[in-house]
């Protein structure tokens, strides 16, 4: 399956061309599913009719769905709600077990679990992600890694742990307080779950991540970073949706100097980013509800099959250098002074800006020494010793 | 959290911990209140995320208190049992009970310290739409899910209004006809709320020339720090028949509200936000008798339990 991921600043009109790529797919005889993943969803408000938390059939061959967090959280946490409830029978109040389930964050992760169901059902042949803006996508995408890390860092010895206190705590009869496998294994299951998405979301292959901006300075600003972040945690980007572009009939008396500069950004555009760059025109009106939103998308796409890979740039590459291996993360638009390398026993922790990310180096150089560390043309190189 | 102090995991992990759910929200939040504490600064304004993000982050100090609060409980309860039995068995130090008490204290000082700052009269939200469908709709629900949350709204801004110069034009004018209408309905909605409105300008606004420009065409007379408008608060009244809560909901379907009491908190759920208010003692002994939504409010009604007669002997 095909999983498109639409991300960008906020209002720049992700939903809609999200929208626009998933009727366009269907065209092409594609089986689509669009999901959101927004907390804000704006399916619905895009079509002018109710999604909601049910798959609903919204044009011939598209299913769309808004995920609801909260029944989704109920759904994946039962057990772990179960020993809760358990363990506070006496004297707490029954709500706090549903208040540790709202814990800031879990949205995200319930989201990701969203794509591999989809994929799951054998049903669809494109999952069309409608994501939330940038900034949270990104933490989406790192979720699985801080989880990682805390499933092998703290989990694991708790497991433990908990396993050898059993006899002794059961001795006192108290031993109800202790979580049980089940506890455990919930976790594990979710936890696998998201090791499942993450392979999904890395796999260069089936999974890629369309930016969609706005011709205009501020957007275009933050969308470079967001290219790197992406690259930075293994998603590679394939194409760059330009979203309301003043065409020629609007671009003259008032919007003049509008059209002046949206060919500066556009140029800017097309200079930023090493993918293809596609253009949908703003329209006279608005555009809602599924025709519209279909003749968007053929604007855009022309004779293109939306669900197509129109580039293949994997964000994280191995190549040879004489004797050492070079491995080569694509980086457009940062600088050399945002970037630090740190190697962490197998992993090498990579920071761009704000964003960090542990990579877990392959078997083949995991032990070796990291000899030198260049950015070069957008790419960042880490060449280790034979 | 506190178990993570043992075995250096600490540097392992600290910065996978800086990434977890809640701590960036916490860090901007602190850093607000931080500048409001300092006391040079007469106005403090905050450029927030997207919807769901800013809500996220408005709802933190509350949502996490309570899952804190669980957390701790558990905790404790664990370590009650275990710590005694622990030492020596297993290679995992598990925290005493000081360790629990520390976290305790710091997390909920500083939880409510940020709950109160959001809660200020002082601190209130604008709500910045475009005349379009999806945004104002958006707007709408943000309206709601923060009224639920107590964030007061004092105004909403229209940005990005075409002037009549560009509203003229052929290929605009659909345009033009619509956000009259967009207008008259963000209007409608948001009331008593002003909404002021800023008119596209011929270039971006980038600079802080056009961006003083903006102010000046957005605010007029208006004094851009003045809380510009009532913003809807939770009341607490005694009624005929007993008290009533009332809380602003503007623009909620009664279809997505679910309310019920639990203990001396009453809970309200709207679509996907849920928040329980603490109830004052009085009416947390009181039976909640009824609820319905009433000109953008919920008017929650409760009666008094009967009087326990005394028996006679």
């Amino acid at each position: 399956m095909r999983v498109l991921l639409h991300t960008g600043k906020g209002g720049v009109g992700k939903t809609t061309l999200a929208l626009a790529t998933a009727l366009g797919a269907a065209r092409h005889g594609h089986r689509v599913f669009v999901l959101s993943t927004d907390a804000a969803h704006s399916l619905g408000d895009a079509l002018g009719r109710p999604i909601g938390a049910r798959p609903t059939e919204v044009a011939p061959g598209v299913v769309a769905q808004e995920i609801e967090v909260l029944a989704e959280l109920d759904r994946a946490w039962q057990d772990i709600r179960g020993w809760l409830r358990e363990l506070m029978r006496d004297g707490i109040d029954p709500l706090v077990a549903e208040e540790l389930l709202v814990f800031p964050g879990l949205e995200e992760l319930i989201a990701l679990r969203a794509v591999r169901d989809v994929e799951a059902s054998g049903d669809f042949d494109v999952c069309v992600v409608d994501c939330a803006p940038t900034g949270s996508t990104l933490r989406l995408l790192r979720f699985p890694d801080a989880l990682r890390v805390f499933m092998e860092h703290f989990f694991d010895l708790e497991r433990r742990g908990v396993r050898l206190l059993r006899p002794l705590v059961r001795r006192l009869g108290s031993d109800r307080l202790l979580p049980r496998e089940e506890f455990f294994d919930a976790f594990e299951r979710l936890y696998r779950d998201v090791e499942d998405v993450r392979q999904i979301l890395l796999d260069g292959d089936r999974t890629t991540a369309r930016l969609v901006v706005n011709p205009a300075r501020v957007v275009v600003a933050e969308t470079r970073r967001s290219f790197a972040y992406l690259s930075l945690y293994g998603v590679a980007t394939d194409a760059v949706l330009v979203n309301r572009v003043l065409p020629e009939e609007a671009g003259a008396g008032f919007m003049a100097r509008w059209a002046e500069r949206e060919r500066r950004e556009l140029a800017d555009i097309e200079a930023s980013f090493p993918v293809p760059i596609l253009r949908a025109p703003l329209r006279d009106r608005e555009v809602i509800g599924a025709a519209a939103l279909g003749e968007l998308g053929a604007g855009l796409f022309g004779d293109r099959d939306p669900a197509s890979a129109f580039t293949r740039n994997r964000p994280i590459r191995l190549r040879k250098s004489g004797h050492s291996t070079v491995m080569e993360i694509a980086l457009p638009g940062a600088s050399k002074e945002e970037i630090e390398v740190t190697r962490v026993g197998p992993e090498v922790l990579v920071h761009v800006r704000d964003a960090s990310r542990r990579i877990a180096l392959p078997t083949s150089i995991e032990g070796r020494e990291i000899e030198r560390v260049e950015l070069r043309d957008g790419v960042l190189e880490l060449s280790f010793a034979p | 959290m506190a178990l993570f102090r043992y075995q250096g995991i600490e540097d392992v992990v600290a910065e996978e911990l800086a990434l977890l759910p809640g701590a960036e929200e916490l860090a901007t939040l602190a850093a607000v209140d931080e500048l409001a504490r300092q006391g040079d600064r007469d106005l403090i304004v905050v450029d927030c995320a997207p919807t769901d993000s800013t809500l996220r982050l408005v709802t933190l100090p509350e949502v996490s208190h309570g899952a804190v609060r669980v957390l701790l409980r558990l905790q404790r309860a664990v370590a009650s049992v275990v710590t005694p039995l622990a030492t020596g068995v297993v290679p995992v130090p598990l925290p005493d009970g000081r360790v629990f008490r520390d976290a305790e204290r710091l997390l909920y000082r500083t939880l409510r310290r940020l709950r109160e700052r959001l809660l200020d009269p002082g601190t209130t939200a604008r709500l910045v739409v475009t005349p379009e469908r999806m945004v104002i709709d958006e707007a709408r629900r943000a309206h709601r899910d923060l009224s639920l949350f107590e964030i007061g709204c004092d105004a909403v801004v229209m940005n990005r209004v075409l002037p009549v110069e560009a509203a003229e034009e052929v290929f605009f004018r659909d345009w033009a006809k619509l956000q009259v209408e967009r207008f008259d309905e963000v209007c409608g909605h948001f009331a008593p709320l002003p909404v002021l409105t800023a008119p596209l300008q011929d270039d971006e606004v980038v600079g802080l020339e056009r961006l003083s420009a903006h102010a000046a065409a957005m605010f007029g007379e208006r004094a851009p720090a003045a809380v510009l408008g009532e913003p809807a608060a939770v009341h607490y009244d005694a009624s005929d028949s007993g008290y009533r809560v009332r809380l602003p909901l503007p623009g909620a379907d009664a279809e997505e509200l679910d309310v019920s009491v639990v203990d001396d908190e009453l809970v309200v759920r709207v679509g996907a936000r849920r928040r329980a208010l603490l109830l004052p003692g009085r009416i947390a002994a009181a039976h909640l008798c009824g609820a319905r939504l009433s000109d953008g409010e919920l008017v929650v009604e409760f009666e008094p339990p009967a009087p326990i007669a005394p028996q006679a002997s």
